[in-house]
C-alpha cells in the first residue's frame, strides 16, 4: 500500500475505536464459521437438521439475518428468523419442531455468508487493502440478529482448523466493521460502492490502483465496473502500462473505451501501444472520434521519443486573443486535465510563439492582448523524434517543469511534463538487467 | 505487434515452473534411472511429461482466469481446514525441497573444489538479493537466463556417445517394470517431475504476471515448451548415464556421483558440464521454491503480494521467503548432519500432498462459479481423473514397496 501521512493515521484511529466497540460486544458475538454444521434443534430439543448457511439482506450498515439454510437429510431447507428461538454458538434452537420446509432460493440483494463471503476476498475500505474473511460475527443488539463484523486475522483462520469447540469459539482479534468492507460476487452488485458516502470516494487513485492489482480477476472486474469512470481512470493512470493493458483487455470494449477516453492521453497511448492491432482498432472505434484521433496520432510516435512520452492535451491560443479569453480557455480545459502547466501561444500559421505560464496571467488586465505577454524567456522545444536522453537533458538545462514538442513547421504538437519523463525513465529502468540498476549505472 | 513479441510478453510461467522441476532431486532420479536400467524406462519420462503438460496448463489457466493463487482458492472453495492442512504440508515440503536444492549446490560446488561453507551461503545470498532487490521483470529475466545452463546436459549426453536407436526404442516402446526397485524408480520419476510447489508456483506466477484470458493461447505454448524441455533434459541425463555408467555396470546414489563417474568414461568436460548443470538447476529451483512458498502463504492469508511490492507492503511475503531460504540453506551447513532423512521425508510429503492438490485443482477447474466460461468440460475432467488415478496407483505402489522388509 502507499505510504501516507494523515489519512492512514485517521483511518487507523477510526478502525481502533471500532475495535473497542467490538470488544465490548465480544461476549455476545456468534461466529458464523463456527455455527456451520452445528445441530438445529426443535422446540423439544430433538435434532431437526444441521446448519448449512446464514443469509443476510445486503443493506447499509449492519445487515439483518434474512434466514438460515438448514440441511435436513439430503435436502436444503429455509428457516425464517421468526421461527428461531435462539442462536447459540453450539446450536440453533427453533420455536417449534414444525415449520414450513421451504426450498432455498437465491434472491437478489441477499448474501449467503458461507457460500459468498467466508474465505473470499473483500476490500477493507478503512485499511485500503484486500483481505480474506476468516470469520463473520453475528450479534443481536436488539431483537434481530445482524451481521456486525468480519474477522480477517490469520489467527482466526488457523483457529477454524482446530477440531471441536476451540475451532468454533469467536476469536475477535482483528475485526473489521462490516460497514467498512466491500464483498464481491453478491447478486445485485456491489451496491455499497455506489453510495455517495462509501469509503471508495475517500481513496487516492494510487490506493485504488493497489486494490485493483491485488484483487482476483472476477473481483477486479466487479470493482472496475462499479466505479465511476473518472475514479477508475485516475486509478489506471497510477498503474504501469502492462497492468493497465491487462485490466482494459479484460473489460468489455465499451467500458475500456470509456476509461481510455477519461485517462490522460499519454497514459492511454502507453497502454494501447502493446495491444494487438485488431483489438486496438476495436477500442479506438468505440471511443469518441476526437479522443481516438488524438490517441492515433500519439501512437505513431516511437515509445522512447519525445512524441511517445508527451501528452497532446494542451491549451493553444492565438496571439490575437485577450488575456480574459486565455483565462477562460484555461478554465475550460481545467476540467479535462488537471495537469495544465500553461498556455501555448501560436501565430496565425499555428507556429509556436511562447509558452505563457499561469502565473504570468495573474493580475493582468483581462482586456490586454495576450501578445503583450509574449517575450523572453523563450520556450524550450524538442522535435517529436527526439530521444529520451535529449528530452531529459533539455529539461534539466531548462529547469522548468515542462517543455513543448514542435513539428518541423514549429507548430506545437504536445507537451512533456516532468512526471512523463519520470514515468518513461522508470519504465526503461524496469527493462534493465538487475546489476545495471544495482551498480547505479546510467547507461 | 508481431506474434513473436506477444509470445515474449507471456513466456515465463511454464518455462520456469517446468524447468525448475529438473532440480538436483530430479537429476538424481534420472541419473539412477539411466544408470540402473539403461534406456528401458525412457517411456516413463514421456508419460511424466504428458502429465506435467496437463497439470501445469491447468494451473496456469486457473491462475489466469481467477486471478488468485492455488492456496487461496483451496481456502475459498474447500474451507479453512483443507487450506491450513495444504499450506502446512506445502511449507514443510518446500523447506525440505529447498534443503535438497542447497545440498545440490554444495555437491556441485565440491566437484569444482569449492567447499559448501562458501558455495551455499553465497548461493543463498545471491538468490535472496535477486528476489528482494530485483523487481518482477528483472527476476524473471535472470531466472530464464539461468535455465540456459540446462543445455549443459544436452552436451554431456552427446559427449557420452549414446546408442540413439536403443534410446528411441526405450522412449516409445513401454516395458513394464517388474522388480520392486524398478517400480520404485519409475514412480520416483513421475513424482519428481510433477511437484506440488511447481503447480502452486505456475498459478501464482501467472497471477503476478497479470496475464489475462487473452493470453491463454500463448501461455499454453509456454507451458508445453517448458514441460517438453523438462522432459528433453531428463532424456539427456538418462542417456548420458545409460551410455556410460550403465554400460560399465557402475552404480551411483546421486547426481554428483554420476558427474564424478562420468569423468573416466566421457572425459572431464562431461563431468564439468554435468556438475555445472546441477548447480544451475539447483540455483533456479532454490530461487523458485522460496518464491512459490511466499506466494502461497500470502495468498492463503489473504494478503496478495507481488514481486514488485516493497517489504513494507508485503511483510508476510518476504518473511516467508526469508524463512524458507534460511532454514533450507542452514540445514545443509550443520556439520555432521545427515540430510537423507530430511530428503526422503520431503519426497514422501510431496508425493502425499500431490494427490489432494491435483484433486482440488480438477475440482476448481470444473467449478463454473470460479472458472465461468473457462470451466473444464466432462471430457477434459475425465482426463484429469485418469491421470490422478495413475498417480494414485504409483504412489500407493511406492508406499507399499518402501515399507521396510
Amino acid at each position: 500500500m502507499v505510504a501516507g501521512t494523515e489519512e492512514p493515521a485517521r483511518r487507523r484511529r477510526a478502525a481502533a475505536s471500532r475495535f473497542l466497540v467490538r470488544r465490548e460486544l465480544g461476549a455476545a458475538l456468534v461466529s458464523v464459521a463456527g455455527l456451520v454444521g452445528r445441530p438445529v434443534r426443535g422446540g423439544d430439543g430433538e435434532l431437526v437438521g444441521r446448519l448449512a448457511d446464514v443469509v443476510v439482506r445486503s443493506e447499509a450498515g449492519y445487515p439483518p439475518v434474512a434466514g438460515f439454510v438448514v440441511r435436513i437429510g439430503p435436502r436444503r431447507a429455509w428457516v425464517h428468523p421468526q421461527d428461531v428461538a435462539g442462536v447459540e454458538q453450539g446450536q440453533l434452537r427453533l420455536l417449534s419442531s414444525r415449520f414450513d420446509l421451504q426450498d432455498v432460493v437465491r434472491r437478489p440483494g441477499e448474501i449467503q455468508l458461507v457460500a459468498d463471503v467466508i474465505d473470499h476476498q473483500l476490500v477493507d475500505m478503512d485499511g485500503v487493502r484486500v483481505v480474506r474473511a476468516a470469520d463473520l460475527y453475528l450479534a443481536s443488539p436488539g431483537e434481530i440478529w445482524r451481521l456486525v463484523g468480519v474477522d480477517v486475522s490469520l489467527v482466526s483462520f488457523l483457529r477454524r482448523a482446530l477440531p471441536g469447540r476451540p475451532g468454533r469459539q469467536p476469536s475477535p482479534a482483528k475485526v473489521l466493521d462490516w460497514a467498512g468492507v466491500q464483498p464481491f460476487g453478491i447478486t445485485g452488485g456491489p451496491v455499497r460502492l455506489n453510495r455517495p458516502n462509501s469509503g471508495v470516494h475517500r481513496l487516492r487513485p494510487a490506493e485504488m490502483a493497489d486494490l485493483l492489482e491485488d484483487l482476483g480477476r472476477v473481483e477486479r472486474r466487479e470493482l472496475l465496473a462499479a466505479l465511476d469512470t473518472e475514479v477508475a481512470a485516475d486509478a489506471l493512470e497510477e498503474m504501469n502500462a502492462p497492468d493497465v493493458l491487462a485490466v482494459l483487455r479484460d473489460a468489455p470494449v465499451e467500458r475500456a473505451a470509456e476509461l481510455l477516453t477519461s485517462m490522460e492521453s499519454d497514459e492511454a497511448a502507453d497502454a494501447l501501444r502493446d495491444l494487438p492491432d485488431d483489438e486496438r482498432e476495436d477500442v479506438l472505434r468505440a471511443m469518441p472520434a476526437a479522443s481516438a484521433g488524438e490517441l492515433r496520432t500519439l501512437l505513431t510516435y516511437e515509445e522512447e521519443t519525445a512524441g511517445g512520452v508527451m501528452t497532446s492535451g494542451m491549451v493553444l491560443i492565438g496571439s490575437t486573443a485577450t488575456v480574459g479569453e486565455a483565462v477562460a480557455a484555461l478554465r475550460a480545459a481545467a476540467g479535462r486535465s488537471d495537469q495544465q502547466a500553461g498556455l501555448v501561444v501560436v501565430d496565425q500559421e499555428g507556429r509556436l510563439l511562447d509558452d505563457v505560464s499561469v502565473f504570468e496571467l495573474l493580475g493582468v488586465d483581462p482586456n490586454r492582448s495576450i501578445a503583450e505577454l509574449v517575450g523572453p524567456p523563450w520556450p524550450v522545444t524538442v522535435p517529436p523524434g527526439a530521444g529520451l536522453r535529449e528530452v531529459v537533458s533539455t529539461m534539466t538545462d531548462n529547469r522548468g517543469s515542462s517543455i513543448v514538442v514542435v513539428d518541423e513547421q514549429e507548430r506545437p504538437v504536445g507537451r512533456i511534463l516532468a512526471d512523463d519523463v519520470i514515468d518513461a525513465l522508470t519504465r526503461r529502468d524496469d527493462r534493465r538487467w538487475p546489476w545495471q540498476r544495482w551498480i547505479g549505472t546510467s547507461s | 505487434m508481431t506474434a513473436l513479441a506477444g509470445l515474449a510478453a507471456v513466456v515465463g510461467p511454464g518455462l520456469l515452473a517446468g524447468l525448475s522441476d529438473d532440480d538436483p532431486a530430479g537429476i538424481t532420479t534420472y541419473s539412477v534411472l539411466g544408470t540402473d536400467y539403461g534406456y528401458t524406462f525412457l517411456w516413463v519420462l514421456a508419460v511424466s511429461t504428458i502429465a506435467l503438460v496437463l497439470f501445469q496448463d491447468l494451473g496456469a489457466r486457473i491462475g489466469v482466469v481467477t486471478g488468485q493463487g492455488l492456496a487461496g482458492l483451496i481456502r475459498q472453495r474447500y474451507g479453512a481446514r483443507a487450506g491450513v492442512l495444504a499450506i502446512t504440508a506445502l511449507f514443510v515440503a518446500n523447506v525440505g525441497t529447498t534443503t535438497a536444492e542447497f545440498a545440490g549446490i554444495a555437491a556441485g560446488g565440491e566437484i569444482f573444489g569449492v567447499p559448501r561453507y562458501i558455495s551455499v551461503p553465497v548461493a543463498a545470498a545471491l538468490v535472496s538479493v535477486l528476489v528482494l532487490r530485483g523487481g518482477f521483470r528483472r527476476v524473471e529475466r535472470v531466472l530464464l537466463a539461468l535455465s540456459a545452463v540446462f543445455i549443459a546436459y544436452v552436451g554431456a549426453g552427446v559427449l557420452a556417445g549414446p546408442d540413439w536407436g536403443a534410446a528411441l526404442h526405450g522412449l516409445v516402446v513401454p516395458t513394464l517394470p517388474t522388480s520392486s526397485d524398478a517400480i520404485l524408480i519409475c514412480t520416483a520419476t513421475l513424482g519428481t517431475t510433477l511437484a506440488p510447489w511447481g503447480l502452486a508456483f505456475i498459478q501464482s506466477y501467472s497471477v503476478d504476471k497479470k496475464l489475462t484470458p487473452h493470453h491463454l493461447g500463448l501461455l499454453r505454448i509456454d507451458v508445453i515448451t517448458g514441460a517438453v524441455l523438462t522432459g528433453v533434459i531428463g532424456f539427456f541425463v538418462v542417456i548420458s548415464c545409460a551410455a556410460t555408467l550403465h554400460a560399465q555396470g557402475i552404480s551411483i546414489t546421486d547426481a554428483s556421483d554420476a558427474a564424478v563417474a562420468l569423468e573416466p568414461l566421457a572425459g572431464r568436460v562431461a563431468t564439468e558440464l554435468f556438475a555445472f548443470g546441477l548447480i544451475g538447476a539447483a540455483l533456479l529451483a532454490a530461487s523458485i521454491l522460496p518464491l512459490s512458498t511466499a506466494y502461497s502463504i500470502s495468498d492463503i492469508a489473504g494478503r496478495p503480494a507481488a514481486l514488485d511490492d516493497s517489504f513494507r507492503e508485503a511483510p508476510l511475503f518476504y518473511a516467508s521467503f526469508g524463512a524458507v531460504t534460511v532454514i533450507g540453506a542452514g540445514l545443509v551447513l550443520i556439520p555432521g548432519i545427515s540430510l537423507v532423512p530430511i530428503l526422503v521425508g520431503t519426497q514422501v510429503i510431496n508425493a502425499v500432498l500431490l494427490l489432494p492438490l491435483l484433486t482440488y485443482m480438477s475440482g476448481i477447474a470444473r467449478d463454473r462459479k470460479l472458472m465461468g466460461e473457462y470451466a473444464a468440460g466432462r471430457a477434459v475432467s475425465s482426463t484429469y481423473l485418469v491421470v490422478i488415478g495413475l498417480i494414485t496407483v504409483c504412489i500407493l505402489a511406492l508406499g507399499v514397496l518402501s515399507l521396510p522388509r
